[in-house]
């Protein structure tokens, strides 16, 4: 299973672009998409779940034209939006029942498989509760199940640990990486780190466009060398980073602990090793 | 100051860069065209048994300016309240609660915002009304004081009181935007009952918060001293005439301004500040005893609960039951009609069974013209947003990227809401069944069928609910004051021209909600 995507074009208006020129092709595993707010990643996301049309490109899966059929991959979607709302009056049965019709699944054995999905994320005891009365966190967990509901072949999670607390976090992560085996998984994020633990391959994006696209060792073979840190006073870190890209810092008392990235390191710098976070910043910011 | 400046001024800017105010200027535009009919029309807006008054400045002015006030007071509350409603919705009410503004500068903003919204109308209205004098010339002098100043003393004080109708009646009511409709238009009711049938004419002309009496009285006098007649009644609305009615014709120079109506319009704009400032004493400030009510309940679910981890546990999907295929509708309708029937208080039900009940054993043409429109408008705010609550509850995201949502989830919707409007009009059709009126049950389901696809096709449109909230008050009110113009649900009697006007009207309807919502479910 692949899908090829080709100079794909996403033009709102005369002003703003958000897709330009955007080919990828992505296989079974998990890709991460990194990349800073407005770059695309939400774009591209819909464009794939085929509520939103490219101005220009192609999306392919499996050899077939989704932009034109998209109930080829309707079928075999499973989707978490960024900022997806519920019905607040149904409760969680009634409203995976609803989402299963809307995806076109029946048979008798549908309430098992919304029962088991529920228990998958923890809200069997709340689940004849209305979802409007539901924290963040639950609706998060609503909106997983519901993606899973009809046994997806390409997943697409946009931000989708917004809300879960780190226990959360982890297990869903675990969950993602149960299901690569058989799937397409796209995940987009700004917390690199769930990212980092979890992607087969990243893609990296800014302003609608591709900067990288790799498996991590080589996406972070970009800035290998170059990550320093060192301590200086600061009353000097405004200038220091007029001249370096400061990656992290952490004060302590006058001093400050800065991780930078730099070719020219200051005398009396450790050499680090560097991470997934390294490579994002740095391929952004010069390319920015 | 400057903070309420500041809120008038987003408020109104958020309320008119809309399509829904788009809309309505334009519709507008067409009303406003139609309040004064020209001379040769064979309809009249203001009823004087075969009299019309000639298409002079004072009576161009003077009735456009009468027919603003009232039609705009009748719609224009529909148009602006809400807006405390929006505040909490986005939640910029709990920015607003944490600054220095006080209850009565809020609500205050709120009422100017809407008076602006509405004088904004009113002002197109007035525009239209002098392009209509000069396009229409009938060789009468051009006299732009009568034009002027009934615009300012009849319809400003009123779309005052009514902006200020709006905010009072969000304080009190809350989110039960039914209660508030309902409130309205008896109160409205009231007020033209009282205008027109108080037999005191100082006090008629104080109580009358649209300064209709004046006008009318003016008019009723001078017709009967100029003819000798004894014409008993002046009244306002669209009125039909047959072709050869002739009408004989009079002079009108406009009203003399009495003392007591120019304090009367005083007393009614002291009085929309006076119930905005008494109601800020109850604004809840968007600290709602609701939520505390709600998260009591809450806390009473989870004391019943055993202690679990509040986490996502391992899910094998290989373990789960094998999906089978369905792409039937009926799970979509059955969500569709259960989600109708949750919106609202439950206590409505109340009124609609009882409504119901009344069809069954009011004389036909009652349940037919009143009692049914009646219980239809009442299910308002669960047809305003039949097409509308995926976007407004963020769940379009699902519904558009599911299996054939054009050919599944919007024909779900469309029968959810015909089953409950048929379902509600039982009653009169079994009647009908009885005394075999097939005509009568064609016109009903015909006019179910409209009333739902025009609740649609205007939300999927103006992507909110306020255009239908208001196009289907004004039908319903049009309905019971029978005008056969809109006469959707054929309760008055004429030919089958209606039946087909309304079939056609379907069709065209489904057509565009189609066609759009097509469009919309791949632009997101």
């Amino acid at each position: 299973m692949a899908l090829v995507i080709t100079n794909l074009t996403k033009q709102y208006n005369k002003h703003k672009t958000g897709l330009a020129d955007y080919s990828i092709t992505i296989n079974k595993g998990i890709l991460g998409l990194l990349g800073p707010n407005g770059a695309g990643k939400s774009t591209l996301m819909k464009i794939i779940a085929t509520i939103s049309k490219p101005t220009q490109g192609t999306v392919f899966l499996d050899g077939e034209d989704i932009v034109a059929n998209p109930g080829r991959i309707r079928k075999v979607l499973g989707y978490l939006p960024q900022d997806f709302g519920v019905y607040p009056n149904l409760n969680a049965y009634e409203f995976l029942t609803y989402i299963a019709a809307l995806k076109g699944l029946g048979g008798n054995d549908l309430r098992k498989r919304i029962d088991m999905l529920l228990e998958g994320v923890n809200l069997t005891a709340d689940a004849k509760r209305p979802i409007g009365t539901y924290s963040g966190g639950m609706k998060q967990r609503i909106g997983i199940a519901q993606a899973l509901l009809n046994d997806p072949k390409i997943l697409i999670f946009d931000e989708p640990t917004v809300g879960l607390d780190p226990e959360e976090r982890v297990r869903f992560r675990q969950l993602v990486s149960d299901l690569a085996d058989d799937c397409i998984i796209i995940l987009s994020s700004h917390i690199v780190s769930d990212i980092e633990t979890i992607a087969d391959e990243v893609a990296i994006m800014q302003n609608g466009r591709l900067l990288a696209k790799a498996i991590q060792p080589d996406i972070i073979k970009s800035v290998e060398g170059r990550v320093f840190e060192t301590l200086i006073d600061s009353s000097h870190l405004p200038d220091f980073k007029t001249k370096h890209l400061v990656i992290d810092t952490n004060r302590q008392k006058d001093k400050t602990r800065v991780r930078y990235i730099t070719t020219t390191p200051l005398a009396g710098s450790t050499a680090l090793t560097a991470t997934l976070e390294d490579a994002y910043l740095f391929l952004t910011h010069s390319n920015a | 100051m400057k903070y309420i400046y500041s809120i008038i001024k987003a408020d109104y800017l958020q309320r008119t860069r809309s399509y829904v105010f788009l809309i309505t200027m334009a519709i507008t535009i067409y009303a406003a065209y139609s309040f004064v009919p020209p001379p040769s029309a064979h309809y009249t807006t203001l009823n004087i048994v075969g009299f019309k008054g000639v298409y002079n400045s004072a009576w161009v002015g003077h009735l456009s300016a009468m027919m603003t006030t009232v039609m705009l007071s009748l719609y224009g509350f529909f148009l602006v309240t809400g807006g405390i409603k929006k505040d909490v919705d986005t939640e910029v009410g709990l920015i607003i609660a944490t600054t220095p503004i006080s209850n009565f500068g809020y609500l205050l903003s709120k009422m100017l915002s809407n008076f602006l919204v509405l004088l904004t109308i009113a002002g197109t209205t007035f525009v239209v009304s002098l392009a209509m004098f000069f396009l229409r010339s009938s060789g009468y002098p051009f006299v732009i004081s009568n034009f002027i100043v009934p615009f300012l003393l009849l319809a400003l004080p009123a779309l005052l009181f009514i902006s200020a109708i709006a905010v009072v009646g969000e304080v009190f009511l809350g989110k039960r935007a039914i209660l508030q409709y309902i409130g309205f238009v008896f109160l409205f009711g009231a007020i033209m009952g009282h205008t027109k049938g108080e037999t005191n004419d100082t006090i008629a002309v104080v109580t009358d918060p649209f300064g209709l009496r004046t006008m009318t009285m003016s008019i009723q006098n001078q017709v009967n001293n100029e003819f000798h007649t004894h014409v008993d009644g002046v009244s306002m609305g669209f009125t039909f005439h047959k072709k050869d009615n002739a009408f004989r014709t009079f002079t009108w120079n406009g009203i003399t301004w009495t003392p007591v109506f120019m304090f009367s319009r005083l007393l009614w704009i002291i009085l929309a500040f006076s119930l905005v400032y008494i109601s800020s004493f109850f604004f809840h400030r968007f600290d709602f005893k609701q939520i505390a009510h709600k998260k009591k309940k809450a806390t009473q679910y989870a004391d019943n609960i055993p202690v679990i981890t509040p986490a996502i546990t391992a899910i094998s999907m290989a373990a789960l039951p094998a999906i089978i295929k369905n792409y039937s509708i009926v799970p979509l309708i059955k969500t569709e009609l259960m989600l109708l029937i949750r919106k609202g208080s439950k206590w409505l039900w109340l009124l609609n069974a009882g409504l119901c009940v009344s069809m069954l054993f009011a004389p036909l043409n009652i349940s037919h013209t009143y009692l049914l429109p009646v219980l239809w408008f009442l299910q308002v705010t669960r047809l305003s947003e039949l097409a509308t609550k995926e976007k407004t509850n963020r769940l379009h995201y699902f519904t558009w990227s599911s299996y054939k949502p054009l050919q599944r989830m919007l024909p779900a919707q469309i029968l959810a809401g015909v089953t409950l409007m048929v379902t509600l009009a039982l009653p009169l059709i079994i009647r009908y069944l009885l005394v075999l009126n097939g005509f009568a049950i064609v016109n009903i389901l015909l006019g179910a069928v409209f009333i739902v696809l025009l609740a649609v096709c205007m939300g999927i449109v103006s992507g909110g609910k306020k255009l239908y909230e208001i196009v289907f008050f004004l039908i319903t009110y049009l309905v019971t004051q029978k005008l056969p113009l809109v006469d959707y649900l054929g309760a008055i009697a004429h030919n089958s021209q209606i039946l087909y006007t309304v079939l056609i009207l379907n069709i065209a309807l489904c057509c565009i909600s189609f066609w759009a919502r097509n469009y919309q479910a791949r632009h997101l």
